[in-house]
């Protein structure tokens, strides 16, 4: 892929970092707002789109299911469900014990979808989905059974839960970026792995592969991005989704230009979709999360039509 | 030195032995067949050789080296393998998948070499694919499809090329052309076994003939003497009169 087809993401996402920066009734005439309210949040939004963006191409190449992302697969919940009790048992949002236990619940979740999705036999993708929103339906029923027991501080949680980008603690984004930005160079270092991932793991092993090592290397990078996504902004859907599939057209599936541009992708679309979530239905907002579910369940409806023909 | 030297080998999935003391070798420019019927183990057989399964007892040697404790890196050098069917919901280009054959040998991160790029497109010359170059492998009719996956292999440059049946949901000009195909690169000093799934193809090419019967005993040797109709017959459980056994 040429330089110039990156070009487009650049744009891209300079376009939706201005609509982000200028969104609200305030417009362009506050520079306070935009400075000290708009600009923490559009960065809140590109580190948790690059992060969910990142997360969603390495699972559905190391995968080979075009239908995977860490939403589905359960991995956003597992992280949602370690955060919460975190925030109960009042561990600092940026202490090192609160990004393990994201992380570690990130990466329990997912490797719970798969190995149910394995009992079956054979790993097909529809038995990967339903084992994801089996997991995904229980973390999340422990989830509101654990917020609606714990009275007072529920509703903040609540919002967590919900997916959005309102209070962003500076030192919370500051790490959470530069665990997204380690799994990006470090997917990118090992684009070759993914490419034969995708054409399976029999095939994969043949080509001189590891397929284990390499399923537990991306399920860990995947797992940590994610996990530092849902540390700033919580549950947000079809980011992970969404962005690789649309990316494919420009670049082509190869993992060499997809990982990268997925995260480019997945930066500029959350913060367009946040930004419209704060604009469009102005004076009231609503949470990125529900934006990007409005957009990405008919989406994902549209994939399942598709691949249920054969391809995606 | 046999590209392929197996002795010993045995393997079960249950109680009941599937493959019982195999004991064979293939040497550069033999063109094995393996046959037998059904559930025998041909294409367990053939994830034995590259340790993609595990064995429960034997040995198999790849160019001198035990299989079992090589490296997939370097096994990939060794022997390539090509399944019956591959398929992916991306759109990879057959350039790309051919590509990939060079994993091993690419470093990481970096693109590919000049020397990289010369190979795949060696192999995709020949295979007869050079035109499908920038096609998606999605597009490709099944024959064209398995054509790639060959030339995958080719780039691989290993001396051992295993087939898992290669021509089983092809139409006869692929068929034929496939055999030709493999016959040609045993020729050229491959070592090569493809598993088939009828034993008439054995007669394009093959020199060598493994029959597993089911249940551990199996035959081996040169083909001429392998496929007759009275020992295809009793492996297969048909009469030795049956059209379809190879005259």
């Amino acid at each position: 892929m040429g330089k110039n087809k990156f070009l487009i993401f650049l744009a891209a996402l300079a376009a939706a970092c201005l609509f982000s920066l200028a969104a609200g009734p305030a417009g362009w005439s506050n520079y306070d707002i935009i400075i000290n309210l708009r600009l923490p949040r559009t960065l809140a939004a590109l580190a948790v789109g690059a992060g969910l963006g990142l997360a969603g191409a390495l699972f559905q190449g190391v995968l080979k299911n075009p239908l995977s992302d860490p939403y589905i697969l359960g991995t956003s919940s597992g992280a949602t469900a370690a955060a919460v009790f975190c925030f109960l048992a009042g561990i600092e949002r940026t202490s090192p014990v609160f990004f393990l236990a994201v992380f570690a619940g990130a990466f329990g979740a997912t490797f719970l979808s798969y190995w149910l999705a394995r009992l079956a036999g054979r790993l097909s993708d529809a038995a990967l989905v339903l084992a994801g929103v089996a997991v995904s339906a229980f973390l999340s029923a422990l989830v509101m059974l654990t917020l609606t027991s714990s009275g007072a501080r529920s509703f903040s949680l609540f919002y967590f839960v919900l997916g959005g980008l309102y209070s962003v603690q500076p030192g919370v984004l500051i790490i959470s970026s530069l665990i997204i930005a380690g799994s990006g160079v470090l997917a990118m270092a090992r684009w070759r792995a993914l490419d034969a991932m995708a054409l399976g793991s029999e095939n994969a092993y043949h080509l001189g592969i590891s397929p284990e090592r390499e399923r537990i290397l991306f399920f860990t990078l995947a797992c940590a991005s994610t996990s530092a996504a849902v540390a700033i902004g919580g549950t947000i859907g079809f980011v992970g989704l969404m962005t690789p599939h649309i990316v494919r057209r420009i670049t082509g599936p190869s993992a060499r230009a997809l990982v990268p541009a997925a995260a480019l992708g997945g930066a500029a679309l959350l913060t367009a979709a946040d930004a419209a979530g704060r604009s469009l239905f102005s004076p009231s907002e609503i949470p990125a999360g529900i934006v990007m579910a409005l957009a990405g369940a008919p989406f994902f409806m549209w994939l399942l039509c598709k691949s249920s023909r054969g391809r995606a | 030195m046999p590209a392929l030297k197996v002795s010993g080998l045995t393997f079960s999935y249950g109680p009941r032995p599937l493959i019982q003391d195999l004991s064979f070798e293939l040497c550069a420019g033999s063109f094995l067949c393996v046959l037998g019927p059904n559930g025998s183990g041909k294409s367990t057989l053939l994830r034995l050789l590259t340790g993609f399964m595990k064995a429960t007892s034997g040995s198999v040697r790849l160019g001198g080296e035990e299989a079992a404790s090589i490296e997939p890196g370097r096994l990939a050098r060794l022997a390539a393998y090509v399944a019956s069917e591959t398929s992916t919901p991306y759109d990879f280009s057959v350039r790309e998948t051919v590509l990939l054959g060079r994993t091993a040998r690419a470093g990481f991160w970096r693109g590919y070499s000049a020397e990289d790029g010369a190979a795949a497109g060696l192999a995709m010359e020949e295979t007869g694919i050079t035109a499908l170059a920038e096609r998606s492998i999605n597009t490709l009719s099944t024959g064209e499809r398995q054509l790639v996956f060959i030339a995958q292999a080719l780039a691989q440059e290993a001396r051992l090329l295993l087939l898992d049946e290669p021509t089983s949901h092809l139409d006869l000009k692929y068929k034929s052309e496939i055999m030709a195909l493999l016959a040609r690169l045993a020729g050229r000093g491959l070592a090569v076994a493809a598993v088939l799934h009828e034993p008439a193809l054995g007669r394009l090419g093959c020199n060598k003939a493994l029959i597993l019967n089911g249940g551990g005993s199996y035959s081996f040797g040169a083909a001429a003497e392998m496929l007759t109709p009275a020992r295809l017959a009793a492996a297969y459980g048909i009469p030795p009169d049956s059209p379809l056994l190879p005259k």
